[in-house]
């Protein structure tokens, strides 16, 4: 899936406190396939997320989120989450989310910024995240350019994909 | 200004041939990459790429390394199912360092083969990559979109960390101290202090620590947020890998005047034992905090904890003694080779004498593969993680120690002082 950074990104805010861990937003060890992840994803934390999150909800969390495993949060994807704005990210999240590409923010204050189930918008290219209900805004840290090429090549797997094209002469 | 272990490395690892510094971007050549069971989901990507056929090579044969940890035995039709698969891909792929009839957790296994040496750079599909440090070596996990973009070209993109230096003062123990050292530094700078650094551990306890206690030391790091945490190389390591590799390293050594983000000291000797309740790393607090509790569980095992010497010390405070009647004991070596050595040293006899029960080697304790907890019960483990819903039940509850204290919980059936049981310490 490609993911344009550059286009605004509105929605509800499902809040978190820190150090949200990858087991459990991917508790796969316990629900193998997809569709049962999508039942249980983040549960550990608020039991009604996987039954009430919908699609285009975002989620706002404080620091090193999804910490523990490289195993990535592609279910937060599939149960509609358009975009993940956080304190700080654990970095093999933070990596997993670049490589996919899932949409995943660095902005630090923003735990104060917005409260549970407010309407926040992203704009990337202005470099701001802002509570649509207070007006207030927050600057978002931006990616370096090796990175921005990454999410505009639809993620590390496609990007490889062009170069190993380009260098066997396809 | 001088260079840190890191900066030196990934200097001599940067495609672009120039020097790099804490906080550059850079794209840098991997000397060796470590999958694990997760393979056929690199390959399931590579297809969703458009490889029709999956990845259509490995960059360097020599420098790949697939070992099938975690499910070993398969523990299931789809993992023997999966298992056929990638046996497939290993043999389309020209796949010569593959491991997949012997159980055992990866990160032992590359460093039991002499598959990680000193002064390179190694990625693994693992978070807990940060092990081979031990080695003198910069290792990190990747992701999976990470792996793909390695096995194809042996390069992948890092940000150059900035480095914190911690330095362990204290004498020679006779007992394994490294995690109540991890612990510690969580209890005390949070679980993401180190978020994307690099740990450089250095002080006069070192030179005291085995090679067991050093792969706890950087395999746990990870807990604290590190991208690398790397030891200095002395004889320790020389004679580690002495018979286990015939290739040349250079190892590698901060200069004096290397620029440190942060440094901590920790004093080893005036530090109690102690243990992180559920459901965090960084909620810890000296062991005598939690002492009376009741456990229903004991575990020694792991990445962090799976090696000789974590074995040893339950199996010398077990000998005349007893498990607590109710309490399970379970006790995983990390690799074939460690059951190995703990066989030939009597140490599975002692154990099984006293009531432990012993796994397969791998991962199975650590994640729940084997030893599940219901609601309302609790463990306390010597395995890297204690995040709730980590052995099954999210009502059940998860401490975290070193295996001396889990040693002293299975015998008096409570987290306890380890000096209260074990009056020869
Ligand atoms: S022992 Fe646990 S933490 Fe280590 S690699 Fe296995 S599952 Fe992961």
């Amino acid at each position: 899936m490609n993911y344009d950074l550059n286009t605004p990104i509105r929605g509800r805010i499902w809040k978190f406190g820190d150090s949200v861990d990858s087991d459990s937003i991917n508790p796969y060890y316990l629900f193998p396939t997809m569709e049962e992840l999508k039942l249980h994803t983040l549960e550990a934390f608020r039991p009604e997320f996987p039954r009430e999150v919908e699609r285009g909800d975002i989620i706002v969390a404080g620091r090193n989120f999804g910490c523990g495993s490289h195993r990535p949060g592609l279910v937060l994807r599939e149960v509609g989450v358009a975009a993940i704005v956080v304190e700080s990210a654990a970095r093999l999240f933070l990596r997993n989310n670049i490589a996919l590409p899932l949409p995943i923010f660095i902005v630090p204050g923003v735990t104060a910024l917005i409260e549970d189930h407010q309407t926040m918008e992203i704009d990337y290219a202005a470099g701001i995240v802002r509570n649509a209900a207070t007006g207030e805004i927050l600057p978002l840290r931006k990616y370096p350019a090796m990175i921005e090429d990454i999410f505009l090549s639809g993620g590390l797997p496609s990007l490889a994909r062009q170069r190993y094209l380009r260098e066997t002469g396809h | 200004m001088g260079l840190t272990m890191v900066e030196k490395i990934m200097s001599r690892r940067n495609v672009a041939a120039t020097k790099v510094r804490a906080g550059d971007f850079m794209t840098a050549r991997i000397d060796g990459a470590m999958c694990h069971y997760q393979f056929m989901e690199i390959h399931r990507m590579a297809v969703e790429a458009g490889f029709a056929e999956g990845l259509p090579r490995i960059w360097d044969p020599e420098r790949f390394f697939l070992l099938v940890d975690h499910h070993q035995p398969a523990l299931s039709q789809s993992y023997a199912d999966e298992n056929v698969k990638i046996r497939a891909e290993v043999k389309r792929l020209g796949v010569r360092h593959f491991h997949d009839a012997e159980p055992g957790i990866a990160h032992q296994m590359m460093t039991d083969y002499g598959y990680v040496r000193p002064g390179e750079l190694v990625v693994g599909n693992d978070s807990h990559t940060t092990a081979y440090g031990a080695l003198n070596a910069l290792s990190s996990g990747i992701t999976r979109g990470d792996m793909l973009h390695v096995l194809l070209f042996g390069e992948v993109w890092f940000q150059v960390p900035p480095t914190i230096r911690i330095r362990l003062e204290g004498k020679r123990r006779n007992h394994p101290i490294a995690k109540d050292i991890v612990l510690w530094l969580a209890g005390l700078y949070g679980d993401d202090f180190a978020q994307s650094a690099s740990l450089e551990f250095t002080g006069s306890l070192i030179p005291t620590l085995g090679m067991d206690e050093r792969f706890c030391l950087a395999t746990q790091s990870l807990e604290l947020g590190a991208k690398f945490a790397l030891l200095p190389f002395d004889e320790t390591t020389a004679a580690f890998l002495e018979g286990r590799t015939d290739q040349p390293y250079e190892p590698v050594a901060a200069d004096p005047d290397a620029v440190y983000e942060r440094e901590i000291t920790v004093d080893v000797d005036a530090m109690p034992f102690v243990v992180a309740r559920p459901h965090r790393f960084d909620n810890v607090c000296p062991i005598g905090e939690a002492a009376g509790i009741r456990i229903d569980q004991a575990q020694i095992g792991s990445c962090a904890n799976g090696r000789f010497d974590d074995i040893e010390i339950a199996a010398r405070m077990l000998r005349g003694r007893k498990v607590a009647k109710g309490v399970r004991f379970l006790i995983s070596p990390a690799s074939q080779q460690v059951y190995l050595q703990c066989a030939k040293a009597g140490l599975i006899e002692d154990l099984l004498e006293a009531g432990v029960q012993i796994v397969t080697p791998g991962c199975g304790i650590c994640q729940p593969k084997v030893g599940y907890l219901a609601d309302g019960e609790r463990c306390i483990t010597a395995t890297t993680r204690n995040f709730r819903g980590r052995k099954g039940s999210l009502e059940a509850e998860i401490y975290l120690a070193g295996p001396l204290s889990v040693a002293a919980a299975a015998v008096a059936g409570e987290i306890i002082d380890p000096r209260e049981v074990f009056d020869e310490l």
